[in-house]
C-alpha cells in the first residue's frame, strides 16, 4: 500500500514516441505522480530530451529502473518483443505495471508474464487508451445503462491517415496485431460479451510492398460474440482525409453513433459546397486526452488499491483475437476463439 | 406520339405503387391490371379510372394492344410470367428478385438471351437521389479507387412470419438490393462471399430457417472489400446508409428525414427520425426507375438493371445462404 501523502514514483522504460507522451503527461497533468528515472537504449538522445523536463536519472539498462527500491510503478513503452520479460522482472520486483499494447506477439509468453503478475499481486494495466476516450466511454455507458437494449450490431471504422514505413510494418506483427488490436478491445468493451468466432479478410490496395511482407493495408473483420451480437470492423492504413475513428452500436432499443472529432466545428459555405474540418490528423491529436486519462486512472488505481479498467486478461484476449484474425485472413476460414485458461 | 400501353401483373403493394407512378407519366397508359383478387383490385383501380381488371395474367400477355408489362406478382411466379411475356414480345419491368431461386434465374437468363424486348429489374436504389450521387461521384473519380464499401440496411419492423416464409430468406429478400448496388458502383464482380446471422427478435424466425440480424462480406475481383449489416427491426425507423472509402477520400450518406428541424432542450438536441419505411424513403426512386424503363422503350436504350444483374444478385444471395450453412467463405464461380 502506498502512502497517500507521498507521490507515486514512476520509472519509464522506453522513451520512444509513446514513452515520451506518457512521461510528459505525468509531468504536466498528474500531480499525484513523479518520474524518478527513465531507461532507453538511446542514452544521449533520451538525456537531452529528459533533461529539459527535469528528469535527471537516465539509464540504458532497464534493470536500473526496475530494481530501484524507490520506484512504485513501471511504465513499459519499449518494443513489443521486450514486454513479457520486463513485466516479469517488474512484477518480481514488486512494481505495479502499465504496459503498452500488444503485451506480446506470443501467447505462451503472455501467459507466463500474467502468471508472475498474479503471483506477485501487483497491478497491471494495458494501454488500450481508447476505453478512456470521451466519445467511446459515453457509448459504453449507454450500453451499460441499458439505454440501447441488447446489443445486436457493432460497427467500428478505424482508418489511419497514412501508411507507416515498411521498416515499421515489418516489425508490427501485421495489421491485425498492430492496428485492429485496439478495435478488438473496443469491440469487447462495447459488446458486454466475449468473442466466440472471428472472420477476417484483407486486401493490398495502397502499396504493393505490403503484399511482399505478407501483410494487408485494407481489412475487414467480423466478430461473432457469444451473446449473438456481430461486430464489423473496417480498417485502412491510409485515409487521405485523416484519422477516421467511428463507432456505432445498434441494439434492440436504438442505436448510438460517434463522429470524428475535428480541430474546430466551423462550417464554411460558399458557391461550391459546404465544408467542415477534416478529422484530427492522427492518434496523438485524436486521443490526446485519453492518454492522459488512462494514466490518471492507472495512478489512481495504485493509490486507492483498485483494479485497473483494462486488465492483463484484456490485453491477452486482444492478442488471441488478433492472432486468430491473421490466421483467418491467411487460411480463408472462420476461426473459433479458443478458451485459453490461464 | 403513341402512348406506351402497359399491363400490370399483380396488384399487391408494389403493383399499386408502380401503377400510381405510371399514371403520372404522359408517355404511358395503364391498359389493364391482372390480379386474382378482382373485386378488391377493381375497387382500388376505379378511383384512378382504370376499369380493365382481369383475373388471368395470360390474357394480358395475349392482348395485342399491350406493349409492356410490370411484373409485381409474387416472386414464385416471376419465372413463368417473364418467360411468357418475353415470348409474346412484351417489354418487361419486373420486381426483384428476378426469380425465386438460382436454378430458375439461370434458366431464365439463358431463355431471355437474344429476346428483342427491354427487360428491367426493379433495383430502385440505382435511381435514388443519394445512392445515384454516390455512384456519379465514384464514376467521376472523385474518391479514386474504391477500397471499402459499407452499407447499413435496417427495416423499421419485423414482417409477418408468413411473408418471411415465402421471401426466400433475408439474403434473397433484403440484401439483394445491397448486392446489386455494390456491383453497380464498383463495376466489379463479387469473387467471394462470407455471411452469417442471428435471431434476436422472434424465435419463429429460427423455425423457418431465417435470421432477423445478419451480415454479408463481399470480396470483389478488384480487391475491394464490401460489408453489409442488416436488421429486420430498428426501433427508430428505416435505416439506409452507404459509405464508400477510396484512395482519394470517403463518401457517406445519411438517412433522409421528414424535416430538418432540430429541437434543443435541457435534455439534449433532437432531430427527426429517418423516414419510416421504404414506401416513404424510396418513393421518388420508384418513379424514376419506371420512368427510365419507359424511356428505354421509347428511345430504344438498354435498361440500367438488366436480367444479368438480377441473376448476379441472386447468385450472391445463394452464396450468402450457403456460407451461413457451412460457416465458410464461398467462391462465386463455384456456383455458376
Amino acid at each position: 500500500m502506498i502512502n497517500v501523502i507521498s507521490k507515486v514514483r514512476v520509472g519509464i522504460i522506453g522513451a520512444g514516441r509513446i514513452g515520451k507522451i506518457h512521461t510528459e503527461n505525468i509531468l504536466k497533468e498528474i500531480p499525484e505522480a513523479e518520474i524518478v528515472s527513465i531507461a532507453d537504449v538511446d542514452l544521449n538522445k533520451t538525456k537531452e530530451w529528459a533533461g529539459n523536463l527535469g528528469v535527471k536519472k537516465i539509464f540504458a539498462d532497464p534493470k536500473e529502473v526496475i530494481n530501484d527500491p524507490k520506484i512504485d510503478v513501471i511504465i513499459i513503452c519499449s518494443p513489443t518483443n521486450t514486454h513479457s520479460d520486463l513485466i516479469i522482472e517488474s512484477a518480481k520486483s514488486g512494481k505495479h505495471i502499465f504496459c503498452e499494447k500488444p503485451i506480446d506477439f506470443n501467447l505462451n509468453r503472455i501467459k507466463a508474464a500474467l502468471k508472475v503478475v498474479e503471483e506477485s499481486g501487483v497491478k497491471l494495466q494495458i494501454g488500450f487508451n481508447r476505453r478512456f476516450d470521451h466519445n467511446f466511454k459515453k457509448i459504453h455507458q449507454l450500453v451499460e445503462s441499458g439505454q440501447l437494449g441488447n446489443v445486436h450490431i457493432i460497427n467500428i471504422t478505424s482508418r489511419d491517415p497514412d501508411l507507416p514505413s515498411m521498416e515499421y510494418l515489418k516489425n508490427s506483427g501485421g495489421i491485425f496485431m498492430d492496428m485492429t488490436i485496439h478495435d478488438f478491445d473496443m469491440a469487447r468493451y462495447l459488446a458486454n460479451s466475449e468473442v466466440d468466432e472471428i472472420y477476417s479478410v484483407g486486401s493490398v490496395l495502397i502499396d504493393s510492398r505490403v503484399k511482399e511482407i505478407g501483410d494487408y493495408d485494407t481489412a475487414i473483420s467480423i466478430l461473432k460474440f457469444k451473446n449473438g451480437a456481430t461486430c464489423i470492423i473496417d480498417n485502412s492504413r491510409k485515409a487521405v482525409y485523416g484519422y477516421d475513428q467511428r463507432v456505432e452500436v445498434f441494439g434492440s432499443k436504438g442505436s448510438a453513433m460517434t463522429y470524428n472529432d475535428t480541430p474546430t466545428n466551423v462550417i464554411v459555405s460558399n458557391e461550391n459546397a459546404v465544408c467542415m474540418d477534416k478529422p484530427l490528423y492522427f492518434f496523438l491529436e485524436r486521443y490526446k486526452a485519453s492518454f492522459v486519462q488512462e494514466m490518471k486512472d492507472f495512478i489512481n488505481c495504485v493509490i486507492r488499491d483498485e483494479k485497473p479498467i483494462v486488465s492483463g486478461i484484456d490485453g491477452f484476449k486482444a492478442v488471441i483475437i488478433a492472432s486468430s484474425a491473421s490466421k483467418s485472413a491467411k487460411e480463408r476460414k472462420s476461426i473459433k476463439i479458443e478458451e485459453e485458461i490461464l | 406520339m403513341k402512348k406506351i400501353r402497359i399491363g400490370i401483373i399483380g396488384a399487391g403493394r408494389m403493383g399499386r405503387i408502380h401503377t400510381q407512378n405510371l399514371l403520372k407519366m404522359q408517355e404511358v397508359e395503364v391498359k389493364a391490371i391482372a390480379d386474382p383478387r378482382v373485386e378488391d383490385t377493381k375497387k382500388w383501380a376505379s378511383s384512378f379510372g382504370i376499369t380493365d381488371i382481369r383475373s388471368d395474367w395470360n390474357s394480358i400477355l395475349d392482348d395485342p394492344e399491350i406493349d409492356a408489362v410490370v411484373v409485381t406478382a409474387p416472386t414464385r411466379f416471376h419465372f413463368e410470367v417473364i418467360k411468357a411475356a418475353a415470348t409474346k414480345g412484351k417489354h418487361i419491368f419486373t420486381e426483384k428478385p428476378l426469380s425465386h431461386d438460382l436454378e430458375s434465374a439461370k434458366k431464365l437468363l439463358h431463355f431471355l438471351e437474344g429476346k428483342n424486348v427491354k427487360i428491367q429489374v426493379g433495383f430502385n436504389r440505382r435511381f435514388d437521389h443519394n445512392y445515384r450521387k454516390v455512384k456519379d461521384l465514384i464514376a467521376s473519380g472523385k474518391i479514386g479507387e474504391i477500397h471499402i464499401i459499407k452499407t447499413t440496411t435496417r427495416d423499421p419492423d419485423l414482417p409477418d412470419i408468413e411473408f418471411v416464409k415465402n421471401s426466400g430468406g433475408i439474403f434473397f429478400d433484403f440484401f439483394i438490393h445491397d448486392f446489386d448496388y455494390i456491383r453497380f458502383i464498383t463495376n466489379s464482380e463479387v469473387e467471394e462471399v462470407y455471411a452469417g446471422g442471428s435471431v434476436f427478435w422472434d424465435p419463429k424466425m429460427q423455425e423457418v430457417g431465417d435470421y432477423d440480424t445478419a451480415f454479408v462480406n463481399l470480396k470483389m475481383k478488384s480487391g475491394t472489400l464490401g460489408i453489409i449489416n442488416a436488421s429486420r427491426k430498428a426501433v427508430y425507423g428505416y435505416d439506409q446508409r452507404v459509405e464508400v472509402f477510396g484512395s482519394k477520400g470517403n463518401i457517406l450518406t445519411s438517412n433522409d428525414r421528414e424535416t430538418n428541424v432540430e429541437v434543443r432542450t435541457k435534455d439534449g438536441v433532437i432531430t427527426d427520425k429517418p423516414l419510416q419505411d421504404f414506401q416513404h424513403r424510396y418513393i421518388d426512386s420508384f418513379l424514376e426507375e419506371l420512368h427510365d424503363f419507359v424511356k428505354c422503350i421509347i428511345e430504344d436504350k438498354m435498361p440500367s438493371a438488366k436480367p444479368k444483374d438480377g441473376y448476379e444478385a441472386i447468385l450472391i444471395a445463394e452464396a450468402a445462404k450457403i456460407s451461413t450453412q457451412f460457416n465458410k467463405p464461398v467462391l462465386i464461380n463455384n456456383l455458376r
